[in-house]
């Protein structure tokens, strides 16, 4: 078995990664991208700079949040970002995001309006129904 | 590089926010913590998860385990900051000192290496404990 | 600790990690630790569209506890063996 030299298993790996910029998924889903500046043995983190990113089909959006130091049993993972990648993602405006989710959450609530209304016909046509036996 | 709990700890008297697990947060001065991520606040406003009702409260203790992360303030992050490299140089001087007073004194050798020690690892550390409880 | 050793004889091999919020990422093992944390380098994840936020990532750090399923590079693994140092485990625990 070969390993690396120095060996730095787990947690303590993220040194490796300390000063760059990484995406760290936190348990409730949130995706914060920040400097990590700071580590320990429960992997909590230490980030700089962080900006929380949210994502929209092909578009994100950041929201500054300053200094953070996340409890390690939040996070999902930590990734370093390959900035020369292409993601094909475009970044637009928190509020042109905002927007974006209004015009949805929209769409979505008048989906459930038809279904509620529709069944609501449903039990009516039933009742009618009744005479037909 | 500062550890993430030792950063907490030199961040004592400072604002920061608080958002546990379950989406509250706790935006108060930090009165005290420990090695646990166990946080004592005081002047509180809580903030509920979905930010429609707030609260004042004098104090607030939390247990480490609740916490999902820290936010605190870059001017706190600067001022700890300048607090870290200040004990460092004040370690670094207290050092030379001891070693050029084991150089006079030649029977010095035994105090002067125990004193570090002592001074290195405990007071400060044992210190910040203490004020918590 | 048998897992730990097992994942380390793993160590530089190409696995799929599918964590428990869905996200399936291929990637080189590159360390694991005895709480099954792991570094995966050269990163992919297999659901682009669906997760576009791990497009750009090349090295992930994954905490051991948010892992559903690891796939294994199935040539590299002595089953055999594993099931030998299983029993071994469990002997030895018994006593």
């Amino acid at each position: 078995m070969e390993l690396p030299h120095p060996y730095l298993p787990g947690a303590i790996s993220l040194l490796d990664q300390l000063d760059k910029r990484l995406i760290v998924v936190l348990r409730d889903g949130r995706k914060l991208v920040g400097c990590l500046r700071s580590i320990d043995q429960f992997a909590n983190l230490i980030l700089d700079e962080v900006v929380e990113r949210t994502f929209f089909d092909k578009y994100y959006s950041d929201i500054r949040q300053g200094f953070l130091l996340i409890r390690g049993e939040n996070v999902v993972l930590a990734g370093e970002i390959d900035e020369t990648v292409d993601t094909g993602l475009t970044k637009i405006s928190v509020e042109e995001m905002n927007r974006m989710e209004e015009e949805r959450n929209e769409r979505q609530r008048k989906i459930e309006q038809r279904k509620t209304a529709i069944s609501a016909k449903g039990k009516l046509k039933e009742a009618d129904m009744d005479d037909a036996y | 590089m500062v550890l993430p709990l030792s950063l907490l700890r030199t961040a004592q008297n400072h604002p920061m926010l608080v958002e546990l697990k379950n989406g509250e947060t706790y935006n108060g001065h930090l009165q005290s913590c420990d090695s646990w991520m166990n946080i004592h606040l005081r002047d509180v406003i809580f903030t509920s998860k979905d930010g429609d009702r707030f609260f004042k409260m004098a104090e607030v203790y939390i247990r480490g385990s609740t916490v999902k992360y820290l936010r605190i303030p870059d001017q706190v992050v600067d001022l700890v900051k300048q607090e870290v490299a200040e004990v460092r140089r004040q370690q670094k001087d207290a050092q030379k000192q001891r070693k050029q007073m084991s150089r006079g004194g030649g029977r010095g050798g035994g105090p002067g290496r125990g004193a570090p020690r002592g001074g290195g690892g405990g007071p400060p550390r044992g210190g910040g404990r203490g004020g918590g409880h | 600790m048998l897992f730990y050793s097992f994942f380390k004889t793993l160590v530089g091999k190409e696995v799929v990690v599918e964590l428990k919020n869905d996200v399936c990422l291929h990637g080189t093992l590159h360390s694991v630790d005895q709480y099954l944390n792991m570094t995966l380098h050269d990163t992919q994840v297999t659901d682009p569209d669906r997760f576009p936020h791990l497009i750009a990532v090349k090295n992930a750090f994954i905490r051991g506890s948010v892992v559903r399923y690891v796939q294994l590079p199935e040539d590299q693994v002595d089953t055999e063996l594993l099931a030998d140092a299983s029993r071994k485990e469990l002997l030895t625990s018994k006593k």
